[in-house]
């Protein structure tokens, strides 16, 4: 007797296919789009949904995560300040106090472990994706995403010649880390502009990296390191405490923001 | 400041204004310590400044903050128009809702907000001294670039919390070691143990060795405003204008004291404290 129930190739294609239509019917308007699925993305995604906020993640890579997989010098221990852990007990993440207020847990378990909670709290992916421009409204508010297949946008542009699709949204949350995608988009139009990284060196800005996750333009939030190029603050190594609180600072501020509305 | 002269005006009152986090520092020893050097002289602890600003106010402090960013070391002054979310930070900092840090500001345009914010009943027989969370600085004519400051002397004079532990230097060693590690793609926790290993050369952040630098901070600050002349060039004077942080734990913290020079000086004031300027 074989272990797996019968089924047609022809079934597979169109339960793939039934679902992801579906699923970007779903998309095309939804309260929130989070550009980029790094730690701080993905936290400000599960925060969002857990108060039954429609949010969708864009992420241009096959995998979620993004640096959160491995810490300082391709070593995958990960490290996290006071308060930061709480964040890592409520997602059920173990781990081991190095000194008073540092911790320690390896970066695999962490970071799967988030990914996992975001999806459990209800947060749609859009993985494979690349964010390619803004919707904007009135007063040049940001209203939403263009989006490309991550393919498309490696590929030469005379064999991929394929139009974006536009996802409208209330709110577009860039995450995208040093590079900062959405608000240098917004940069290019004139809208904005970033000082760059801080030009003096400064030994303590993780919490200005917190404080500093919100609005940065009508309708788009930052959080994550890309509040540092966008305010030039100082670049800071890989302390991952502050991406997790960031996220959920920059989930706090989105959330008033839909309530207020 | 009021139109009253300097040269006629008796120091009557010193009054120590907390920095945004109420918690960063205990005013009161700082207050003890002044009263006890001019003992005529009334010393108050006030809240934080920028209580004072009122929803009538909010905007336009907010978007000057935001201006009085240093954003460039090797300008002396540079006009920008801020962010909307730069902006947005400051009404959130000036409210308490966010906390300070990480950012630069100019400590010129940051004394003429504060100057503006302190206009109405205040004149030379008062010295302001504002303590803060945020880091400041001021451009240097000697090498032609901004440089972080503990204290920024005018009217009124700012002492930089952060600033302390950020604006002198740590050693030598601590920069190439540092470096090295840096360059090795050494983690945090390599970093924390070079902080702990060479923790003595330097005041670090919740150092409890910081109290008695702000004293002499302090006291340099009364010093400007009596005499304009804050500084003394003995390393073991508390009137030093440290550069090293090695200078600043000397100054303040082994030695400890006033030179010979300044505790005459000093004397002279606490018993006529008349501006010498």
């Amino acid at each position: 007797m074989p272990i797996f129930e019968k089924s047609s190739e022809r079934s597979v294609t169109r339960a793939i296919i039934s679902e992801f239509a579906k699923d970007m019917e779903n998309f095309a308007n939804t309260d929130v789009i989070v550009i980029g699925g790094g730690p701080s993305g993905l936290v400000a995604a599960r925060d969002l949904a857990l108060k039954g906020v429609k949010v969708l993640i864009v992420e241009r890579n096959n995998y979620l995560g993004g640096g959160f997989w491995i810490g300082g010098f391709l070593m995958n221990t990960i490290t996290v300040r006071a308060p930061a852990q709480k964040l890592l007990d409520e997602i059920g993440v173990k781990y081991r106090q190095f000194e008073k207020g540092l911790y320690v847990t390896p970066g695999p378990l962490a970071c799967s472990k988030l990914i996992a909670a975001a999806c459990e709290a209800g947060v749609s992916i859009l993985n494979m994706t690349s964010f390619d421009d803004v919707v904007l409204r009135e007063k040049n508010r940001v209203s939403g995403a263009v989006i490309n297949w991550t393919p498309v946008a490696l590929l030469p542009r005379q064999i991929s010649c394929v139009d974006p699709i536009a996802l409208e949204s209330k709110i577009v949350i860039d995450a995208t880390g040093h590079d900062a995608t959405v608000v240098k988009k917004l940069e290019e139009r004139g809208l904005i502009k970033t000082p760059g990284f801080g030009a003096m060196w400064i030994e303590k800005s993780e919490d200005a990296v917190v404080e500093h996750s919100g609005f940065a333009h009508p309708g788009l939030i930052v959080i994550g390191m890309a509040v540092s190029t966008t305010f030039g603050l100082p670049r800071m190594g890989p302390t991952f405490g502050s991406m997790l609180l960031s996220g959920r600072k920059g989930a706090e501020v989105a959330y008033e923001h839909l309530k207020g509305k | 400041m009021s139109t009253s002269k300097a040269s006629e005006a008796e120091l009557g009152r010193i009054d120590l204004f907390r920095s945004e986090n109420p918690d960063s520092v205990r005013l009161d020893e700082v207050k003890e310590y002044l009263t006890g050097l001019f003992p005529s002289v009334s010393v108050r602890i006030l809240p934080f400044v920028f209580s004072r600003v009122d929803r009538s106010t909010e905007d336009k402090i907010s978007a000057e903050l935001a201006r009085a960013r240093m954003k460039n070391p090797d300008v002396v002054e540079q006009a920008f128009e801020p962010m909307y979310g730069e902006i947005e930070y400051e009404r959130r900092t000036i409210a308490g809702k966010a906390r300070v840090g990480g950012v630069v500001y100019d400590g010129r345009k940051m004394g003429s907000i504060l100057t503006r914010l302190l206009e109405s009943g205040h004149s030379f027989e008062t010295a302001s001294i504002m303590f803060t969370d945020r880091l400041v600085s001021t451009y240097s004519h000697d090498d032609l670039r901004h440089h972080l400051r503990t204290v920024v002397f005018g009217f009124p004079c700012i002492i930089s919390l952060p600033g302390v532990v950020e604006a002198p230097a740590k050693s030598r060693e601590y920069h190439v070691l540092k470096q090295q590690l840096e360059m090795e793609g050494a983690g945090e926790l390599a970093l924390v143990r070079l902080r702990n290993a060479l923790k003595d050369e330097f005041i670090d952040y919740d150092d409890p060795r910081t109290i008695e630098v702000l004293k002499g901070l302090s006291l340099q600050a009364v010093m400007f405003h009596l005499t304009l002349d804050p500084f003394c060039e003995d390393r073991d004077c508390r009137l030093f204008n440290a550069h090293w942080q090695t200078d600043l734990i000397r100054s303040q913290i082994s030695a400890g004291r006033l030179c010979k020079r300044h505790t005459k000086l000093i004397s002279a004031l606490s018993a006529k404290p008349v501006l010498r300027w």
